[in-house]
């Protein structure tokens, strides 16, 4: 009665409090008491082990049949564990196939068998019937020719389904590079391999998988212990002892040195990236609790690390994530994944590393750390409304040789981590140095980027895979540029392209009016140049929000009435702008030509002009299409990029009435409405 | 102590032998606010939601997506939730959250261990009452939901099947676009137009409260009032979106999707709104069609004939016109002319002729089935509670709509599909890999 009364307690104090101040967060009430329970157990002399939780809250029943196996490998027959899940449940050799699926339907019950243990369910009503179903299509699998033909059909369409499934392929990948193509956690089935699969593989797979020794099974619901154990005892004591396996594997290991790990999808709209290193430990390791929470902290979820600086703070992915999985069967993955979008797929890995990089060197806010108990506590008690987690509680002790107490202790180990255990484990298990950053994206438009990191002062290597894992050698996007070919010819075809020297040298002045539109809100630009001289304003209804200015001596930019003189480079910069067409000055000293690329599909010459400046020339048209250079934002440097299009001609001369300003995450449209050319300008445009 | 506990849950609940029976009290705050409460002591958890009647539907043409949008606005703080704290807060609490939006209805959520009930209504009400919207949190939620859009449409195979159907389906009403809207509509939309959806949807009048899990239900009244009390009430909410013309012959597209390998094809029907009887037919003639393996497509396409790697009917329900539709994926050479008969071929059978007394029987177990499983947990029994009220105009439906089930014949199925399941009344879309363009 204890909890009543405490009950009673917290009532009479709330009526009494005052009126609510919204402004205060609510205080949580009292911790409620959590109960425990511990299913009833038995075990069959075949070592076949039951755990029953009587829950009569609805005339339910389910069944689960745990196996518990060490990993098998496959090897070049891999897909046969698949197939035999596939021909598993499909009735017994006592009920053909269509009079089971017709039974279990009729009785609106589930019964499903796979490699990897079964499971049952429907209304109590019915227990009878759906365990006697459910052991026989455990115990008696049909195994047949046919169907083995049509599962392999099936199972071959499936993997030729998913070769254009841009995270499928990330996932294969990602596990084959770090554990190996032949570790069982590696391998992965091909439509060749499926097809080496004979019946009599696929009965040495059932009978080496299903063997009551390691075999938990689960009966939880509207059921009686002493009727269901005599039931279950009756059904499953034929269950023939086989002995367990011993099967054992070359050790994976970590990749030696930090890479990206490239995977070329040229459908993909969004790159699929995978940090990872391998991590060893088990729910048993004093580590357990701690890398817990680290996880948590670093990736468990949208107040984590990862998801508040790729999605909150950046907005490059919908959601940033990792895990490590504790595991008694050797190395698992530490990955940290999310999906971005193309353009910012090198600036997403960068964000990786830092965010991975400050959380293994700084330690954790012991604010962090009480926020992730917290979450740990509360969902460990909420787990507990279901019934069914008290026999997973229960399972999990058993498979992994947990203390009894490993669960009634749960929330004591919990709030026992520090922040050292934080950054003691998470130094120990992120290994960042020899991280495999596993990118599958479209090459033509990410792998420049990847290629180019610069991150603490070094380049990243990256090596490049097939969608099967398989090194090959780096894919080819840029067209090579014909023989004879170079820079001059480049500027010289540009030149002709829109309208020729003597008409661009006609020009000497240049006024356009664009409108571009930035979160809903009119933006208008005004341009003018000539004479040595640049402007642009930029006004949004009438008045102006940044205005640049060359006035032939000094550049500056005035922005909320305040100017600001420009100094150095980014003077000269805006000096530059002052040509009408700068095409005709470089001329004079021309640039290499620097390779060629595809810009929207279309082959381009690129030609370097100063530092990580680089402009692109239509190979078939001869226009200027792009324009890419670097931005210093504080700490961050940003590529900024235009694209050009919509040439018009105005008096003889091709102008772009059609650009787009991408800077970080921003895109913005200009489309030009009027160029007015030779136009008297006014001093006052350049004060 | 567990006896202890069991016996506390009776004595706070009235706990009974019929269990599957949903006890819960409803009534209306001044504002307009419906609420609706659901005891349940068994387990010290407590689900604090709110359901908006505002979803992908309600919006101007040019203006896609707003609702879905908001799902994402309104987790950006409040006066008194600082912008970026709001996981930060219900994780800290041990709770979980998350919200999702539909073309009807958006749906927000917190389930928390109950001593934090007050805060899940904090929370809430802070939501309903000044969330701040600003500038700063469109332009990151709109790169979010850029992001959102390629995982979910673009970059995943078969993602923009569903709107390749609304737009073979639908010419005039909001549904013809998709839930996560266009987003061209997104970027060009200003911060005045956000907020002002914002005070035309988010009102207690426009929304329904479900607390459920381990309360004490005068407390807890007297919580609501103190925390949703003071949210001032909205103008109605006036919905009059263009009705389409009925559907005269047969509809036939073509889609493109870059990221398949294999085609699909995908048979739709135009059908009417929630609540309705024939809704609950369609139900259960999806059922009959493809629910387990003995039902009649899959073991015809796929486990007698072998000419199909999957198929599905699913009707799709919806507050204006339902959605119901067969989606088939060939095996091997199978073509989609062949499958498209096939198909055909089965919904003549259910126009032409009565279901077999024992496939009757068999709906009758499965539907009993559901309803049994339905009510099992108590973040389900809320989010059934808001939406039974909310859209269907009858709580006591999350007790009574297996009655409904019960009461439809096998001439009815029939009928129903007479009436709605005709050749010249779908649409055909053909969804194929791009390359096939």
């Amino acid at each position: 009665m204890k909890r009543l009364i405490t009950l009673l307690l917290i009532c009479s104090f709330t009526a009494v409090s005052a009126q609510i101040d919204r402004s205060v967060m609510p205080k949580s009430g009292p911790e409620p008491e959590i109960n425990l329970g511990s299913p009833k157990e038995f075990t069959l002399p075949n070592g076949l082990t039951v755990l029953v939780v009587e829950d009569k809250k609805l005339p339910k029943v389910a069944f689960y049949l745990n196996i518990d196996n060490p990993p098998m490998a496959e090897g070049d027959k891999t897909g046969v564990a698949s197939l035999t899940s596939s021909l598993l449940g499909q009735g017994s050799k006592n009920v053909p196939k269509d009079e089971f699926y017709e039974e279990v339907d009729f009785m609106g019950a589930r019964i499903n068998v796979y490699s990897g243990g079964a499971f049952a369910s429907g209304l109590s009503k019915y227990t009878d019937r759906i365990l006697e179903l459910f052991s026989d299509a455990i115990l008696n699998p049909d195994f047949k020719e046919e169907g083995l033909e049509d599962e392999k059909k099936k199972l071959k369409e499936n993997i030729a389904n998913n070769a254009k499934n841009v995270s499928n392929i990330a996932g294969r990948v990602s596990r084959a590079l770090a554990y190996g193509k032949k570790h069982p956690r590696g391998e992965f089935a091909t439509e060749e391999s499926v097809d080496r699969v004979t019946l009599a593989d696929v009965r040495s797979f059932y009978n080496n998988s299903f063997s009551p020794g390691s075999a938990y099974l689960i009966a939880v619901g509207d059921i009686e212990y002493r009727d269901i154990k005599k039931k279950i005892t009756n059904h499953f004591s034929k269950w023939a002892k086989s002995s367990p396996l011993d099967l054992s594997y070359t050790q994976p290991e970590d990749a030696q040195y930090r890479q990206i790990n490239f995977v070329d999808m040229p459908n993909a709209v969004q790159s699929d990236i995978r940090v990872q290193n391998l991590v060893n430990f088990t729910l048993n390791d004093e580590d357990y609790f701690p890398a817990l929470l680290a996880n948590y902290i670093l990736g468990g979820g949208g107040e984590a690390r990862l998801f508040q600086e790729l999605r909150e703070a950046k907005g490059y992915t919908y959601g940033a994530y990792s895990r490590a999985t504790p595991s008694k069967y050797g190395p698992t993955t530490f990955q940290a994944s999310a999906s971005v979008r193309n353009e910012v797929t090198d600036s997403a890995v960068v964000a990786f590393l830092d965010v991975i990089d400050n959380f293994r060197n700084n330690p954790v806010s012991e604010e962090e750390l009480k926020r992730a108990k917290a979450k740990y506590s509360g969902n460990f008690i909420m787990s507990l409304e279901d019934e069914e987690t008290i026999a997973d509680l229960a399972l999990n002790v058993k498979i992994n040789d947990l203390d009894k107490d490993f669960y009634k202790t749960y929330l004591e180990n919990v709030n026992k981590v520090s922040v050292e255990d934080i950054q003691r484990v998470a130094q120990k298990y992120l290994k960042p140095e020899k991280f495999r950053i596993v990118v599958v994206g479209k090459g033509s438009e990410v792998l420049n980027g990847l290629e180019n990191i610069n991150y603490q002062g070094k380049k990243i290597p990256v090596k490049y895979f097939d969608s099967e894992a398989t090194a090959i050698e780096r894919p080819v996007y840029e067209v090579s540029a014909p023989e004879g070919m170079d820079g001059a010819t480049v500027l010289n075809n540009y030149i002709e392209a829109i309208g020729g020297r003597s008409a661009i040298e006609a020009i000497k002045t240049i006024q356009a009016t664009s409108t571009a539109n930035i979160q809903g809100m009119p933006l208008e630009v005004e341009m003018k140049k000539g004479n040595g001289k640049f402007m642009l304003d930029m006004k949004m209804q009438g008045n102006s929000m940044s205005k640049q200015v060359y006035n032939g001596s000094e550049a500056f930019v005035v922005a909320r009435g305040q100017k600001n003189v420009l100094e150095g480079e980014q003077a000269k910069k805006l000096a530059e702008s002052a040509a009408i067409i700068p095409e005709l000055d470089w001329l004079e000293n021309a640039p290499e030509l620097k390779g060629m690329e595809m810009v929207d599909g279309k082959p381009a010459y690129v030609l370097e002009i100063a530092e990580g400046e680089l402009y692109y020339y239509d190979q078939e048209t001869g226009l200027k299409v792009k324009q890419e250079s670097t931005v210093k934002m504080g700490p961050n440097t940003m590529k900024n990029i235009q694209t050009f299009g919509d040439y018009r001609a105005v008096e003889g001369v091709m102008m772009p009435f059609s650009m787009s300003q991408n800077i970080g995450p921003q895109t913005i449209d200009l489309e030009t409405q009027e160029v007015l050319v030779n136009q008297p300008m006014e001093e006052s445009d350049f004060n | 102590m567990k006896k202890i506990t069991l016996v506390l849950a009776c004595l706070f609940s009235g706990y009974t032998a019929l269990a599957q029976q949903v006890d819960f009290e409803e009534y209306d705050l001044d504002n307009g606010l419906h609420v609706i409460l659901h005891q349940d002591n068994s387990a010290p958890v407590v689900t604090t939601s709110v359901m908006y009647h505002v979803g992908g539907k309600d919006r101007e043409e040019g203006r896609t997506g707003f609702a879905h949008f908001f799902e994402h606005l309104l987790f950006e703080g409040t006066e008194n939730i600082e912008k970026g704290k709001w996981f930060e807060i219900v994780s800290s609490h041990g709770g979980n959250n998350n919200a999702n939006t539909s073309n009807d209805r958006t749906y927000y959520y917190e389930v928390f261990p109950s001593n934090n009930l007050e805060l899940g209504l904090w929370m809430e009400s802070e939501r309903m009452l000044h969330p701040i919207i600003k500038q700063e949190g469109v332009d990151t939620q709109n790169e979010v939901v850029k992001e959102e859009r390629r995982l979910r449409v673009d970059n995943a195979p078969y993602g923009q099947l569903l709107n390749a159907v609304c737009e073979a389906l639908f010419e005039n009403h909001p549904y013809k676009d998709p839930n996560i809207g266009y987003m061209k509509d997104l970027d060009a939309a200003s911060l005045e137009e956000f907020q002002a959806y914002f005070k035309k949807y988010y009102v207690p009048n426009n929304a329904v409260l479900v607390v459920a899990g381990d309360i004490d239900m005068d407390k807890t009244k007297k919580m609501i009032k103190e925390y949703f009390g003071p949210v001032p009430k909205g103008a109605p909410v006036v919905r009059n979106y263009p009705k389409e013309a009925p559907i005269e012959q047969t509809i036939r597209t073509k889609h493109y999707d870059s990221n398949i390998q294999n085609p699909a094809l995908i048979t739709a029907y135009r059908t009417p709104g929630f609540g309705s009887r024939e809704a609950y037919v369609l139900n259960m003639i999806s059922t009959y069609l493809s629910n387990g393996r003995s039902s009649v497509l899959y073991k015809k396409l796929v486990d007698d004939q072998k000419q199909a790697l999957q198929v599905s009917a699913f009707n799709l329900e919806q507050e204006d016109y339902g959605i119901y539709l067969v989606f088939a994926l060939p095996l091997g050479e199978t073509s989609l002319e062949t499958l498209e008969e096939e198909i055909e071929e089965e919904m003549k059978k259910l126009r032409t002729e009565l279901i077999s007394e024992r496939d009757f029987k068999k709906l009758q177990n499965q539907f009993e089935s559901n309803y049994i499983n339905s009510n099992s947990s108590v973040q389900g029994i809320a989010n059934s509670l808001a939406r039974y009220y909310m859209l269907y105009g009858d709580t006591n439906l999350i007790n009574d709509q297996i009655d409904i089930y019960r009461s439809i014949t096998r001439e009815e199925i029939q009928d129903v599909a007479i009436k709605y399941l005709l050749p010249g009344k779908k649409a055909v879309i053909e969804y194929l890999p791009e390359e096939n363009q």
